[in-house]
């Protein structure tokens, strides 16, 4: 049976594939000029090292590979560690911080937008999040130490506040009737919550999510600025103060593509988890 | 059970603060609903029909004045007082029949009784086909029947039902009015209606309310049996007696009567 909504994802779906080509076009439009503006000479390889370049140290860091040209000392990726495990030190201590700050966040935000906490407490978030990570990184090394604790705790201060603010203004804007409705049936406090709360705030929850994770992203260079490695934060961070411009933009590129996918991946769960979002 | 408990407004005014300024829409309301009535309110919109609705449901305190039901004041929202919403409200999050189980779930009855129970009510509003779909992929009138089944398988007292009639067709209409006589003569519920059309005020009610718009006070308030008491009449023989156009026009009249404002 073809109900609207199967023929709506239909033409969503035709749309989504006659967008592909635009997309490799562009891609490839824009490799390309960044091929010819470096071939031409208009920028100086440390400021935009050439496509094959990156390339070629993207390679490097994914295999074993001479110390330097001509050298027989045979080296381990970059910093002794695989880009992909780079990669992948970044990603745990990313899904540790903003896993934790899902699993505080929701709640905090649902008992900040249901008692007068939410007055008091309100401020302090938006002061947190104002915060930029480099400059308590310092201090949460001096409390938690050197290791991955820290780390973890700065991604977590990073993720909690979109998270928490998100659920705040998602239960503020549940429907009255909503609420109205469920205790008109019955349903206790508790129930409340359990049966209208917090699916009605889902949608809201999880653009918080997304948020964060982007916030995740954009805090990990700091995050990973001391004894960072592996972690591709520290790694980026690392090139560039060694002038390894090739290796810098290779990470950079990883990075983003990482955070795409990611992104992706996310908005596929919102999917599955709130079919019914922009509908009702 | 919560049969039989009579609702009482007793000096009941209200007014809503809009921008500082107070716009009234319940005035010196007092009035009593038997236990077992099926009342229907008529009037222009805007002169409080929903406003009163809410009080009984617990939605908001009067200003003034109480509502009690079986003697006790309402002090919020009960299950024994079911709220047909003039917007469809349903969880889009539930499929249909999870909507129409949604009270007995959370009253904790039995899963097969509770299938039981949405089957039954499911199939009286007719969407025993659409069980499995999400309310969001249901025209305007089915989510309202959907809302009507999920009340009625609660199986409330008292059903308050804010102009549930409105956006359906005049086929489902004139069914789903049978279908709700039926269930009223058969479960004694007491029922409060509100709707804008008079021939549904009489048709339905067993007891007719007109109010007046600004400040929205009862103005007319009659009995409407016709024939036997409880005996089933065809619907168009009903519509064509004498007594029934008479009260149709009576009803008519209080609507368009100009208020005096003391
Ligand atoms: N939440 C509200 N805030 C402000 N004014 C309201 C509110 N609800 C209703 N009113 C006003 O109260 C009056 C009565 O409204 P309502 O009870 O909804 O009328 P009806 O259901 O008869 O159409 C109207 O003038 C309306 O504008
Ligand atoms: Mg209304």
């Amino acid at each position: 049976m073809a109900s609207p909504t199967t023929v709506r994802a239909r033409a969503v779906r035709r749309q989504r594939l006659r967008r592909i080509p635009l997309h490799v076009g562009t891609l490839v439009a824009l490799v390309a000029l960044w091929w010819l503006v470096t071939r031409l000479g208009l920028v100086r390889p440390l400021f935009l090292p050439p496509p094959g370049d990156v390339w070629d140290a993207f390679v490097r860091a994914n295999t074993d590979h001479p110390l330097s040209p001509g050298s027989d000392r045979i080296v381990r990726g970059e910093q002794n560690y695989y880009l992909w495990e780079h990669l992948l030190a970044s990603l745990q201590r990313i899904g540790l911080g903003v896993g934790a700050a899902v699993v505080v966040g929701i709640p905090v935000g649902l008992v900040m937008a249901t008692t007068w906490l939410g007055v008091v407490l309100e401020p302090y978030l938006s002061f947190l999040r104002a915060l930029p990570p480099l400059a308590y990184i310092g201090l949460l090394i001096v409390w938690f130490g050197i290791g991955d604790t820290s780390k973890v705790w700065l991604l977590f201060l990073a993720a909690f506040p979109p998270i928490a603010m998100a659920t705040i203004s998602g239960v503020r804007g549940v429907r009255e009737d909503m609420v109205n409705a469920v205790l008109s049936l019955g349903a206790s406090r508790r129930q409340t919550l359990t049966a209208v709360m917090i699916p009605a705030t889902l949608p809201e929850i999880l653009t918080g999510v997304r948020v964060a994770v982007g916030f995740a992203w954009t805090t990990v260079v700091a995050a990973e600025i001391a004894n960072g490695i592996p972690g591709i934060g520290a790694l980026a961070y690392l090139s560039g103060q060694k002038l390894n411009s090739d290796l810098v933009v290779a990470c950079i590129l990883v990075i983003g593509l990482a955070a795409i996918a990611l992104d992706l991946g996310l908005k596929f769960l919102e999917k599955v988890l709130v079919p019914w979002r922009g509908k009702a | 059970m919560s049969h039989g408990r009579a609702i009482a407004f007793e000096g009941v005014e209200h007014h809503f603060d809009v921008g500082g300024t107070p716009v009234p829409a319940l005035d010196r309301i007092d009035l009593t609903l038997e236990p077992g009535e099926l009342v229907t309110l008529a009037g222009p919109s805007g002169c409080g029909k929903t406003t009163l609705l809410r009080l009984v449901a617990g939605f908001l305190p009067p200003a003034t004045g109480s509502v009690t039901v079986g003697g006790e004041p309402v002090r919020g929202p009960a299950e024994e007082r079911g709220v047909v919403f003039q917007q469809p409200t349903l969880f889009p999050w539930l499929t249909v029949r999870g909507n129409v189980e949604l009270g007995p779930r959370l009253r904790g009855v039995a899963k097969a009784e509770r299938a039981e129970l949405a089957d039954r009510y499911l199939r009286l509003v007719g969407l025993q086909d659409f069980a499995q779909h999400r309310p969001y992929e249901l025209s305007g009138g089915m989510q309202q029947r959907c809302q009507i089944a999920r009340v009625l398988a609660n199986e409330p007292g008292i059903v308050l039902m804010d102009e549930p009639f409105g956006a359906l067709d005049a086929l489902t209409r004139e069914r789903l009015q049978e279908e709700l006589l039926e269930i009223w003569r058969a479960t004694g519920r007491t029922i409060l209606f509100i709707t804008h059309s008079v021939d549904e005020a009489v048709f339905l009610g067993s007891r007719v309310l007109v109010m007046s718009p600004r400040p929205g006070r009862i103005v007319f308030d009659e009995p409407a049996v016709f024939g036997e008491h409880g005996a089933r009449v065809p619907a168009d023989e009903i519509r064509a007696l004498p007594e029934y156009v008479a009260l149709c026009d009576r009803v008519r009249h209080a609507i368009h009567q100009p208020t005096n404002v003391d």
